[in-house]
């Protein structure tokens, strides 16, 4: 499932196992165009991975602290510690094999 | 949404263009009306099989004459970027159009850009290619922008209404016409460097500038920009000899693939691509 993070809110992420965090904005093109590959491999990897949502103009504390300077940015943690990062739309077989490799 | 959709209209695409229309697919081409620049300006071409000793200028009408009389029609909107959504592709296109394909060929020809030493490396982390995308990012913040051409000055005015500085670098002969609070440094860019963790600076002959973010504004855009998770060997796409690239439903043929730089060569691979984009 695909969580909306609020208020610079790390606590849901830092607390899950296994955390796929997608950061981006709503005048982010490429953003928008992840969007939907976003939530369907939230739906694929339900059980597995907690996926996040985090809009940088909403949670500007979070995206300061993973050292966003573009976006989509994508984030992979574990346990409260990132472990793999990665810049740009990326196809969605791609991100699948990047999440597979990382989690 | 369309069958296949044909990124360049030069022969690679036109040949993938009459190719999928005797298939009866639903398709759209993407390109300048008259046909690819390159073609044109060739001053002779004798080794297109079938017509001996011929003009660039003649041969590149002959290509249009023969895709139209097919039906094909040639779209002049520039595509940006093109997303890979798993069952379709979204093309996002310079007039701010998106289409949808099912499956794309990319026959976009060889782009003369070379990236800027520093340019790879930092991409993403100060130096970005889209001033819509990524300008709110740099808001108070002072930023370069690096425009290879007239067409890049409307970005730089855009983004000195967010930035709190924009330093310009026009790659052209042409006198930029932009607001006074824009600085315009007649150097020519060599490199782009980092100065630090949220510093970055552009290198020329006489000095360094910095600013927050570097913005790099070519006209052409590299296949592996273009076409975001594209495998690429330097400027050219990896295809198999079915024309496949790794990226499934999404081909490549023409100059785009590397050498041989020759209009057969494109013509065959653009046949390839269409008959393995109709499977």
């Amino acid at each position: 499932m695909l969580t909306t993070v609020v208020n610079n809110d790390m606590s849901a992420i830092n607390a899950s196992a296994a955390a796929f965090v997608d950061l981006n904005a709503v005048w982010c093109g490429p953003c928008r165009m992840l969007g939907p590959v976003v939530d369907e491999l939230a739906d694929e990897y339900d059980g597995k991975v907690d996926f996040y949502s985090v809009d940088v103009d909403e949670n500007p504390v979070i995206a300061q602290q993973f050292g966003v300077s573009s976006i989509p940015a994508l984030v992979i943690l574990k346990n409260g510690k990132p472990v793999a990062s990665s810049i740009g739309f990326k196809p969605k077989a791609q991100l699948k094999d990047w999440i597979d490799e990382n989690i | 949404m369309k069958d296949v959709a044909i990124i360049g209209s030069g022969p690679a695409g036109l040949s993938a263009a009459i190719t999928l229309i005797n298939r009866n697919k639903d398709i759209a081409v993407f390109g300048p009306a008259g046909g690819s620049a390159k073609v044109i300006r060739s001053h002779e071409i004798r080794n297109y099989l079938g017509i001996p000793a011929v003009s660039g200028e003649e041969l590149a009408k002959r290509f249009a004459d023969h895709a139209a009389s097919m039906g094909v029609e040639i779209t002049d909107d520039k595509i940006t970027a093109v997303y890979a959504m798993g069952e379709y592709f979204a093309l996002q296109a310079a007039s701010g159009a998106m289409y949808e394909a099912k499956r794309v060929i990319l026959a976009a020809g060889v782009t003369a850009a070379k990236p800027l030493p520093g340019e790879t490396e930092l991409l993403g982390r100060g130096v970005s290619y889209c001033a819509t995308c990524d300008a709110p990012l740099y808001k108070g913040r002072p930023v370069a922008v690096i425009g290879y051409s007239p067409k890049e000055e409307a970005e730089a005015r855009f983004l000195a209404e967010v930035c709190s500085a924009v330093t310009y670098f026009p790659v052209y002969k042409q006198a930029p016409d932009l607001p006074e609070s824009v600085k315009v440094i007649k150097e020519i860019p060599t490199a782009v460097e980092s100065k630090g963790l949220r510093s970055r600076a552009v290198r020329t002959a006489e000095g360094g500038y910095e600013a927050d973010c570097v913005f790099i504004l070519r006209d052409s855009v590299a296949p592996s920009n273009l076409v975001p998770g594209l495998d690429t060997d330097g400027e050219a796409v990896i295809v198999d000899r079915q024309m496949r690239t790794n990226i499934p439903g999404l081909y490549a043929c023409g100059d785009v693939t590397g050498r041989p730089y020759q209009i057969a060569k494109a013509a065959g691979e653009g046949n390839i691509a269409a008959i393995s984009a109709a499977e």
